[in-house]
């Protein structure tokens, strides 16, 4: 990875931008359940796999050798959420079986009852993004 | 923000960028179209092109680099469709990317490191 910041750096005119953006696994993700009213309610937490943890600190030591190597500045880090969304529970929990970037298992914050009500309302995942802005030294 | 899709997470599990924000969405967090408004941009580690062609109407030239030639196929499909003429997909890895020295204004790493 610190291969490709530094190829990033190559390519890039002095001053020019760097915008690194990934999910962020230092927050659940959360799984929520949208109400007749159009709005969502959450309805569980969801964690992110032990390997991915694993990667996404490979990640975040590359881009800090990046900047103490001097090849970049942060002008800016910050973090946004979006949803993916699902037609039913059984649609996300397949998600969720197929990822390999979260648990398999959401931590519900419901009874088991109230999820099987729910069943088939429309659901989603709404999950972190972090980013940062570099600027080419 | 939600994202605009419906329902794709079950239908098309494997179109990575429907799971993904719309790119606008995303620019708009990063800054704004102005970061990329007629400037040489690259997506590296692109896949099938979702923010490379949501840069595309706002940069003067854009290039996205993935190693997945199927991805780059796509990219390059919906370009077409699009009638995107500013922007190029390759087939490439982001350690060895087939550029000159300073050639980008800005590059983005969009779910890539």
């Amino acid at each position: 990875m610190v291969d490709a910041l530094k190829e990033a750096r190559r390519i890039l005119r002095p001053r020019g931008l760097l915008i690194d953006a990934r999910p962020d696994s230092r927050v659940f993700a959360y799984a929520e359940r949208q109400t007749s009213t159009g709005a969502y309610r959450r309805a569980g937490a969801i964690a992110t796999s032990r390997e991915e943890h694993t990667n996404d600190r490979r990640s975040d030591d590359s881009v800090a050798t990046a900047v103490r190597n001097g090849w970049f500045r942060s002008l800016r880090a910050s973090r946004f959420w979006h949803r993916v969304l699902f037609e039913d529970r059984p649609a996300m929990q397949g998600y969720l079986d197929d990822h390999v970037r979260f648990v398999h298992r959401v931590r519900w914050t419901i009874d088991p009852t109230k999820r099987r009500r729910w069943e088939n309302d429309p659901w989603a995942i709404r999950r972190a993004v972090r980013y940062e802005l570099f600027e080419r030294i | 923000m939600v994202t605009s899709t419906s329902a794709v997470g079950r239908l098309l599990p494997a179109i990575s960028s429907l799971l993904r924000p719309p790119p606008a969405d995303e620019l708009r967090e990063y800054g704004g179209i102005g970061l990329v408004r007629r400037k040489r941009v690259i997506d590296v580690g692109c896949g099938d092109g979702r923010m490379a062609l949501g840069c595309a109407p706002y940069a003067s030239e854009v290039f996205g680099v993935d190693p997945d030639p199927s991805a780059i196929r796509l990219a390059r499909a919906k370009a077409r469709e699009r009638g995107v003429t500013n922007t190029q997909f390759k087939v490439g890895v982001a350690q060895e990317l087939p550029f000159a020295d300073e050639h980008f204004d800005v590059v983005i790493l969009s779910w890539t490191l």
